[in-house]
């Protein structure tokens, strides 16, 4: 019973001063220069944006991790190897009870890239420095701005956007391979089930206007692959960031510690929805049924 | 939280838009998309999974492959392992039942062998036996008819002696013949 309430009391004070550490930025007077992320990514070079740079180092981080995995490869895995197989492997089993075999072996190339891409530059934009380093800005009109030297690669909407419209063609160049340009309109068009004589009749416009609507939910999947992907992690810097300026610099880390725990699980759950969502959209197209098939 | 952030942008745009007509242009004004930057990333995309399909999946998914190839080969050659044994095993059990029956069948033969054997053994010493026991006989007959003819002569001399004694005559040898005769034919009678 004693143990009981040691218990009760210990989760109380964590719970409060839990409490606490989430009230300080409101209970706080603003002290503190707040340096707002921009919406757009800024130029360094040419096309290349603050965004490039954390897009390269990614990969970088990305590929020095699997030659570091792969480097001695060995049928019985340990260490790196033993990691980086579980972490593929299970997603490609993942993904394989989604898509089917078939698909899964054709396609997994760009969902695993695209999944732990967007995962690991989630969480390097969680990396202090990333997006608060910089320097202050003066535009023509004076107005004073701030240029972070990194940026998070999926707080800029060209990578969102490129990662979408990329997926948008492959997803047509898969869905016309898969079916042929015949079994891919008619997917869209035709009418689901078996309709006969008068019910047919009445059935090909209705699914001739729900095709047309689908046609506009194609059209709408990038942007809206786009803008959720970019809306979740911008929100998430801006955030974060917005809550450190509220309090003295000293303390700037506390407000914003609960939301880094957050911002682990956003990132992954955001790479995650972009991944599921983009192998939905394409068994949606792919998959004729069983019963069609038999 | 952040769908709250998102989608607290969706009215500050659709205000934006309805009050300018070029929705795509303040799109890109507002969130920075922009042409080069764009296809740069676009470009930067592709070479990410180029890179990464090379590096990253390839020599995985290829250790993987090797791994479930082997696996399955495994898998295949423990089937095979235990068909044979169970090839082997029928075999030996049929090789056990059959010695076994090859046994039963020898000892079967030997003991009817031996049954024979002894059988003639015995009749083999019966017959020696009996052949003994025929010699014994005859023998023994041999010896009595011997000892009864000597006999016989004995008592007819003793006859013959006792009655030229009793009589004081001198036998002839016809007398004494018919004296022995009758003696013997009353012994016998």
């Amino acid at each position: 019973m004693r143990a009981v309430s040691g218990m009760t009391r210990r989760s109380f004070i964590i719970t409060l001063l839990g409490w606490l550490a989430c009230l300080v930025p409101a209970l706080a007077s603003g002290e503190g220069e707040h340096h707002a992320l921009p919406l757009n990514a800024q130029q360094i070079l040419g096309p290349f944006t603050n965004s490039t740079i954390m897009v390269w180092l990614a990969v970088g981080l990305i590929v020095l991790f699997c030659r570091a995995a792969t480097r001695k490869m060995a049928l019985v895995p340990a260490g790196f190897q033993n990691f980086a197989e579980w972490a593929v492997e299970s997603l490609y089993d993942f993904l394989g009870g989604l898509l089917g075999e078939h698909l899964v072996k054709r396609v997994f190339w760009f969902y695993g890239s695209i999944f732990f891409f967007i995962l690991v530059n989630n969480y390097m934009g969680l990396i202090p420095g990333v997006g608060t380093v910089g320097w202050n800005t003066v535009d023509s009109a004076g107005k004073q701005g701030f240029l972070p030297l990194l940026r998070g690669a999926n707080a800029d909407i060209n990578m969102t956007a490129a990662m979408a419209l990329s997926f948008a063609l492959l997803w047509f160049y898969w869905a016309l391979t898969e079916n042929g340009l015949k079994n891919f309109l008619m997917h869209i068009f035709a009418p689901k089930g078996s309709f006969h004589g008068l019910m047919l009749a009445l059935m090909v416009p209705i699914f001739l206007f729900v095709g047309v609507l689908e046609l506009i939910s194609i059209a709408i999947r990038p942007v809206a692959l786009t803008f959720r992907l970019f809306g979740n992690i911008y929100g998430g810097e801006q955030t974060t960031e917005a809550l450190m300026a509220l309090v003295p610099a000293k303390l700037a880390f506390l407000p914003a510690l609960p939301f880094f725990f957050m911002e682990l699980l956003v990132g992954f759950v955001q790479a995650l929805v972009f991944t599921l969502l983009c192998a939905i959209f394409l068994k949606l197209i792919c998959d004729h049924g069983d019963a069609e098939h038999a | 939280m952040h769908s709250i952030f998102f989608f607290a942008m969706i009215p500050i745009l659709a205000s934006a838009v309805a009050e300018n007509p070029g929705t795509f242009e303040i799109i890109q004004q507002t969130f920075g998309l922009k042409g080069p930057f764009f296809i740069a990333q676009v470009i930067n995309f592709f070479l990410v999974i180029f890179i990464l399909k090379k590096f990253a999946f390839g020599p995985i998914q290829t250790m993987l492959e090797q791994r479930r190839a082997r696996i399955a080969d495994g898998e295949e050659k423990l089937k095979q392992i235990e068909q044979q044994l169970a090839a082997s095993e029928q075999t030996t059990a049929a090789a056990i039942a059959k010695a076994n029956e090859e046994a039963i069948r020898l000892v079967n033969e030997a003991k009817q062998g031996a049954t024979a054997f002894t059988e003639q053994k015995a009749q083999e010493a019966i017959a020696q036996a009996q052949q003994i026991l025929t010699k014994a006989e005859a023998a023994a007959k041999a010896d009595r008819d011997r000892l009864s003819v000597e006999l016989k002569r004995e008592f007819g001399r003793l006859v013959a002696a006792t009655t030229a004694q009793v009589t004081g005559k001198v036998l002839t040898a016809d007398d004494q013949k018919r004296i022995n005769e009758d003696a013997l034919a009353q012994i016998e009678g």
